[in-house]
């Protein structure tokens, strides 16, 4: 650890979480023409967990993460918020600190990135560099971050990340054009594994990818995950995959998370219609096959929002209060996860539909939690 | 609907292949490869019917979408449209074209930025004879097919001001502008949001039970096919290995690559579900000879190292090419298709 980074405080009352995310809002462009593309988004990702992303294309999904990370590029904009990075010092887990993501400097910005927070993109093909064989990629990253290391030490780590996801190491010699998809995408992930990041970011890295390979890769991320026991953030629009892989899923709509819950739950007992929506939209791969409707509309223009609700002109169960007033992200009574619907603050002059008021079945969540801890 | 058990196939193909001669990389000049991209496919579209064909990147499902638009010319093989075999090397013409029409797979691809939708329209609809006169009253009631409401509304739209699912709504009514028969869907919902693809699955199937289109539903996703398809069929490197009536396929699937592409599904309601055969990396070179599935199979035999396995029934209009069921009797490609439309036997969604 740098001894600049080290000068802040450490606050170990933070560390039980990797990243924080304060009323987070980002912009595109500014004055009248500005559009909120992340409204106000708070979140919280604990050590070792999976955090499911899901939305549609124009939810800001990826202008949360790419803003989280300081990726994004003008005329996005960070207006409002901040974002806590609680990164561990070498040798010594308890003792964490704190990073303001928002105000770090680019130099500060150079010493977390890649070390501690890595991030997997959707394209591996333009991801990595088509001139240069694979193997360079690894050794640059490695002589930037690793000064210490020989030359053949790069290469016998090069040969140890490939082969913990599963490829040869005769790879290496190759170009991306020689690989297939699944290969490149796997060879991301090595590299974003390359100096052993506390969290990892993907944007979409399977929805490229055949289903036979996206298992492959889903299978492999869970183990590498339990074994180097990095924190990840996946996003995605497949919601059933992420309820397979996520332990807590947040579900974005016109730039804002409409619902958060545990990934069983979240599937079992959605609580906002759009959630329900959303899980109806998949078609079934057993029992009878039956007429499904999906979600009626299109998702909104961030530029055009509605006023209230911005699920509202596509919900079946809006109301009055809905096209006037929105509703905020409320934990639903005393549980820990919440919604951001009028049908569930608690008015015992609404009705909440069955459909959305179903519970979990304990079994399931304990089976959940059974292998959370394997 | 007992005329629908003894109407003929829309458009059949018998043994439809096409192979493609590409240059291996690195050797001289003269060093060839043949990819068989299709190879010996039989099937037929019938009016009122969904055929899904499910298979990943390279299976050959969209160059068997583009034989039978003929926009690529098959290797040998025939096509049969409403009882008439085609020639082969004839020329596609303006006929073929106006009963078989193709979708694909990304509308702002497919549509022209720099025109209005009403263009994309009429333009078909001139090519095909209209009078110029009627043309914006055939757009709109093609619009009004696919549930544009109201079409005014749409037709001076440029494509960029749609969203993808309402883009695709345009180009299926491109498609239906001609009254086709057959409608050739590549991929139709892979590039738009979750939330609008069951919209355009109930589109489809709502063309083919109430106009009695023939549909050809092409896909990687099994559930959609599943929900859609009246027969599935599942491809792999060019081949057909496995087919079924209904749901036959997704619920007791025997072909191991069936299996494989079944057990990959993300499916929440199973959580159990995760089994994957996954040591092994997936790029495999497809064997020049015996199965090729084989190099990837759990059940791989010798037999299937040396000799490509025919295809053997395995239930009411179901067959499989695998050599796990030689003990049952080999289904003849032609046979088990005219048998495989019985009363009673579609399932309707």
């Amino acid at each position: 650890m740098d001894m600049q980074l080290r000068e802040v405080a450490p606050a170990s009352a933070h560390h039980e979480f990797v990243l924080e995310v304060n009323n987070f809002n980002v912009d595109y462009g500014v004055g009248e023409n500005m559009v909120r593309a992340v409204n106000d988004v708070t979140l919280k990702l604990r050590r070792s967990q999976v955090l499911g992303v899901a939305g549609e294309s124009g939810s800001g999904k990826s202008t949360l993460v790419y803003a989280m990370t300081r990726l994004l590029r003008a005329p996005g904009v960070i207006s409002g918020g901040d974002v806590t990075l609680n990164i561990t010092n070498d040798g010594d887990s308890d003792e964490v600190t704190p990073i303001n993501l928002v105000t770090a400097s680019e130099k500060e910005l150079r010493q977390i990135r890649w070390s501690h927070v890595s991030i997997v993109l959707q394209s591996a093909l333009n991801a990595l560099n088509p001139v240069l064989r694979v193997g360079r990629e690894f050794h640059e990253v490695l002589k930037t971050h690793r000064r210490e290391l020989t030359k053949s030490q790069r290469h016998a780590r090069s040969v140890e990340l490939l082969k913990m996801v599963g490829l040869n190491e005769d790879r290496l010699a190759r170009f991306p054009h020689e690989l297939s998809g699944g290969q490149r995408q796997r060879i991301m992930i090595a590299l974003a594994l390359a100096l052993d990041p506390e969290l990892v970011i993907m944007d979409e890295p399977t929805t490229a990818l055949d289903v036979v390979t996206q298992r492959e890769i889903i299978n492999e991320l869970n183990e590498l995950r339990s074994r180097y026991g990095f924190a990840l953030i996946f996003i995605t629009h497949d919601l059933s995959l992420l309820i397979e892989l996520a332990d807590e899923i947040v579900v974005m709509y016109a730039g804002a998370i409409i619902e958060r819950a545990g990934a069983s739950e979240l599937y079992e007992a959605p609580r906002h219609p759009y959630t329900l929506g959303l899980i109806n939209s998949f078609p079934p791969m057993h029992g009878d096959r039956r007429e499904l409707t999906g979600i009626p509309g299109s998702p909104p223009d961030l530029a055009e929002l509605p006023e209230g609700c911005s699920f509202a002109p596509r919900c079946p169960y809006a109301m009055a209060r809905c096209l006037h007033e929105a509703p905020a992200l409320l934990n639903i009574g005393d549980s820990d996860r919440s919604v951001a619907c009028w049908l569930h603050t608690g008015d015992s002059s609404v009705t909440v539909p069955v459909e959305l008021s179903r519970s979990s079945s304990p079994s399931r969540a304990h089976v959940t939690v059974l292998q959370d801890h394997t | 609907m007992s005329e629908i058990t003894t109407t003929p196939a829309q458009l059949s193909v018998r043994h439809l292949t096409r192979h493609f001669t590409t240059r291996v990389p690195g050797r001289l000049l003269h060093a060839k490869r043949v990819v068989r991209a299709v190879d010996d496919a039989s099937l037929d579209l019938v009016r009122g019917q969904v055929t899904a064909v499910v298979g990943e990147s390279g299976s050959g499902k969209s160059v068997l979408a583009r034989m039978l638009a003929r926009i690529i010319a098959p290797t040998s093989g025939e096509l049969i449209l409403e009882g008439t075999t085609i020639p082969a090397g004839a020329k596609r013409t303006l006929e073929y074209a106006s009963k078989v029409q193709l979708v694909l797979q990304d509308p702002y691809a497919s549509t022209n930025p720099v025109h209005r939708i009403r263009h994309s329209l009429e333009r078909p609809l001139l090519i095909h004879g209209a009078k110029k006169h009627d043309v914006e009253d055939l757009a709109k009631a093609a619009l009004s097919r696919v549930s544009l409401d109201p079409p005014e509304r749409f037709l001076d739209r440029y494509p960029h001001e749609l969203s993808g699912g309402q883009l695709q709504r345009v180009s299926i009514a491109r498609a239906l502008c001609v009254k086709p028969d057959v409608l050739l869907a590549d991929e139709p919902i892979s590039m738009l949001d979750v939330s609008v693809r069951l919209g355009i699955l109930n589109l489809l199937k709502g063309l083919c039970d109430n106009e009695h289109l023939a549909v050809l539903y092409i896909t990687h996703d099994i559930a959609s096919a599943r929900y859609l398809a009246d027969e599935i069929i599942v491809m792999y490197a060019g081949q057909i290995v496995e087919r079924s009536r209904g749901t036959a396929l997704v619920d007791e699937p025997t072909h191991p690559y069936t299996q494989l592409l079944i057990a990959s599904v993300p499916d929440p309601s199973d959580p159990t579900s995760q089994a994957s055969q996954s040591d092994e990396h997936s790029s495999y070179a497809v064997p020049e000879v015996g199965c090729r599935f084989a190099p990837r199979c759990p059940f791989v035999m010798d037999v299937c190292r040396t000799t490509d396995p025919p295809v053997f029934q395995v239930g009411e209009g179901h067959t499989s090419r695998c050599w796990l069921y030689a003990d049952r009797p080999e289904a003849v490609v032609e046979m088990a298709l005219p048998e495989r439309r019985r009363e009673g036997e579609t399932t309707k969604t």
